[in-house]
């Protein structure tokens, strides 16, 4: 295949200023990769057009409970054009037309969305589907690797019915030497009342560009937890959206990264409230080192409407390298006057006194990064939910760390 | 009595500054090895900077002097290098170092070094039995380096570094401050282990006598306003907890 640019990817639902070059992600597809959607999986598979279908049942039952209702827009088409036609954003402007539409479908987004969306579904094609019928309890576990010369992408589509709990496991890697691409995009519907929890874990090589796609649909009650740990790949790109639709819907977004060599990481997470009572909290930890990059983008939109709902955004960071670049932007979009939402960054160096005691232990600066890289990845492996994460996390760490299986086989040891 | 024909630290007429406010002036101190030294003075006397001058610290400035520790001019290395030829320090107010658990780090300062690079059953039995020896939890070991640990937790880390590392000679900054009795019991005991295992070699710095009662001084250093203006035997810890330091102080006053 040619060399193709996808542009406007994870683009931040309302911009910032232009010249600090974080709006959105341009991803660089290098030439010659075959498509491929090569992937394992441990269950059976699902319903076709599940999810699908789940929506539209979705939009049933919410038609059902609002009749009558009209979105309420920001200004109406008369007061708009008595301030001119400009009081209002591109983004307020495109928040009110299809809020107005009232059609989920439409109003269901793709993290990465853009040009991004539509390779990874060109290269995957028909997505495969997980699911859980009602009351069931399943669970099931995904191996995407790194094919050498291959974008090689999965499509899927999990879908929990109402009272049941899935959680699903995504393992990324790369054991075999290679350079391309991976990648999943992946729609979620969780019905009312269930319990969704999906953890995706990369370890690629640097030679691998990652896109992970996903979007994210909640009805009432319904509780979302997703775990990402990005360890690896020379660029990774996540986009995460989510529509929280349903009263008391809760989602969790638990992000983990760790940068190093010249690795460029992009993040971009959008949670919309819609429903009353809805509850979010996006938590990003990471460590920096070498010269790797890194852009989160966490919007909050509370949508006219969601009254009581409440939104969270943390982003904690530790820049271990002088060489290291890290931008994040926490958004609070506000269209409801009985809400809360909380945002904060803690982005720092090693400070001083830090250095002076582990250097007065014996540490160089280089041996205290070292360290740092060393931790992150032994966090990863403690929290690796399956032994094929955990040996995926040791493959790539004993590239990065001498010793670091003997040093984790320690910690099986202790615990065991 | 220090053996000055052959200290194992030997402080040379140090003067040192931060942001060119002289702290320290002429500073001459000379411990030998297997000696129990005390640098006694008020607060604010300068006595915390004189042990991370020792130690390298990049806040301050050495304007004159040199400090010789085994043998080597070490007043130019950085402090990770004066750790390795066997300096230590502990810190009065130890820092937390989130996303780094305590077991990690241990691993981290005692690999390269000679003797301390165990194998790694070795090393998990080696700081399991410091912790007991120290009446601390092993849950500890696990956790982030200082972080939510109690004041005395902390220096009970101090102790188990120091314990582990064996280093030639220890700076004790204030290690006794703010510890109730339990947690200054075994502090103790961390310093007399210290002492028996490693044949160690203490400086100790404190404003307090009562962490000294257990232990054999071999010379006490009186600090005040940054300048020795008293040295003598263990005889004067007797009189400083009597009448405390306002008869040097008159010294101090009399040297400017």
């Amino acid at each position: 295949m040619e060399a193709r640019t996808l542009n406007n990817v994870s683009a931040m639902p309302a911009p910032t200023w232009h010249w600090l070059h974080m709006n959105d992600a341009t991803v660089e597809v290098p030439e010659g990769l075959d498509a491929a959607s090569d992937f394992a999986i441990d269950v059976a598979e699902g319903t076709a057009g599940a999810f699908d279908a789940a929506m539209a049942a979705a939009q049933e039952a919410w038609d059902a409970e609002h009749e009558g209702y009209e979105y309420q827009r920001n200004y109406t088409d008369e007061q708009a054009e008595k301030l001119g036609g400009t009081s209002l954003s591109a983004y307020q402007q495109g928040v009110d037309e299809v809020e107005a539409s009232k059609d989920l479908a439409r109003m269901f987004d793709m993290g990465m969305g853009g040009d991004a969306t539509a390779y990874l579904r060109e290269v995957a094609g028909t997505a495969r589907v997980i699911e859980a019928k009602r009351g069931e309890h399943a669970s099931a576990s995904v191996r995407i690797a790194g094919l050498d010369g291959h974008a090689n992408v999965a499509a899927l589509d999990i879908v929990a019915a109402a009272d049941s709990e899935l959680d699903v496991c995504i393992t990324v890697d790369s054991p075999t030497p290679g350079t391309g691409l991976t990648g999943s995009t992946i729609r979620v519907f969780a019905g009312d009342n269930a319990k969704v929890t999906i953890t995706r874990v990369q370890t690629l090589d640097d030679s691998w560009i990652d896109l992970d796609d996903m979007g994210l649909f909640l009805g009432n009650q319904a509780d979302v937890q997703i775990n990402q740990t990005v360890l690896g790949a020379g660029k990774t790109y996540t986009g995460l959206a989510g529509d929280l639709r349903g009263t008391a819907a809760n989602a969790n977004v638990v992000t983990r990264y760790l940068g190093h060599g010249d690795q460029k990481i992009d993040f971009n997470y959008t949670l919309r409230h819609h429903g009353r009572k809805t509850t979010c909290d996006l938590y990003a930890n990471g460590v920096l080192a070498g010269t790797s990059t890194k852009t989160l983008r966490g919007t909050i939109d509370l949508i006219r409407g969601a009254k009581g709902a409440e939104g969270k955004e943390t982003d904690n960071v530790l820049l271990v390298d002088e060489g290291v670049h890290n931008k994040t932007v926490p958004t609070i979009l506000c269209n409801e006057d009985d809400v809360m939402g909380n945002h904060g960054a803690t982005i720092g160096h090693i400070r001083k006194e830090q250095m002076f005691y582990m250097a007065s232990r014996g540490l160089s600066q280089k041996q205290a990064e070292a360290m740092f890289v060393s931790a992150s990845l032994e966090d990863a492996y403690i929290e690796a939910p399956n032994d094929a994460t955990r040996e995926a996390v040791v493959r790539l760490g004993n590239k990065l760390v001498d010793g670091f299986g003997e040093l984790v086989e320690d910690n099986e040891e202790e615990l065991a | 009595m220090a053996n000055e024909t052959n200290p194992l630290l030997s402080i040379q007429g140090i003067s040192a500054s931060v942001e060119e406010k002289q702290i320290l002036h002429n500073v001459n101190l000379d411990v030998a090895p297997g000696e129990v030294h005390v640098l006694m003075g008020p607060n604010g006397a300068g006595k915390s900077t004189m042990g991370h001058v020792a130690m390298g610290e990049p806040t301050y400035t050495v304007d004159s002097g040199k400090i010789i520790f085994d043998g080597q001019d070490i007043t130019d290395l950085t402090p990770d290098k004066r750790s390795r030829a066997g300096l230590f320090l502990s810190f009065q107010a130890p820092v937390e170092v989130p996303g780094v658990p305590l077991t990690s780090f241990l691993r981290a300062i005692t690999t390269g070094r000679e003797g301390l690079d165990m194998k790694r059953k070795e090393f998990r039995k080696r700081i399991r039995s410091l912790a007991d020896e120290l009446d601390m939890d092993r849950a500890y070991l696990d956790r982030e380096l200082g972080v939510g640990f109690s004041g005395g937790e902390k220096k009970k880390v101090e102790m188990l570094q120091l314990l582990l590392l064996q280093p030639k000679l220890a700076i004790l900054d204030e290690t006794d401050s703010g510890l109730d009795v339990d947690a200054l019991s075994v502090v103790s005991h961390g310093m007399k282990l210290y002492q028996e295992t490693c044949n160690g070699t203490l400086l100790i710095i404190t404003h307090n006598t009562r962490i000294l009662e257990h232990l054999s001084v071999d010379r006490v250093h009186v600090m005040v306003k940054g300048r020795i203006v008293a040295e003598g035997d263990a005889s004067m810890i007797a009189d400083i907890d009597q009448n405390g330091f306002e008869q040097f102080e008159q010294a101090a006053a009399n040297a400017e």
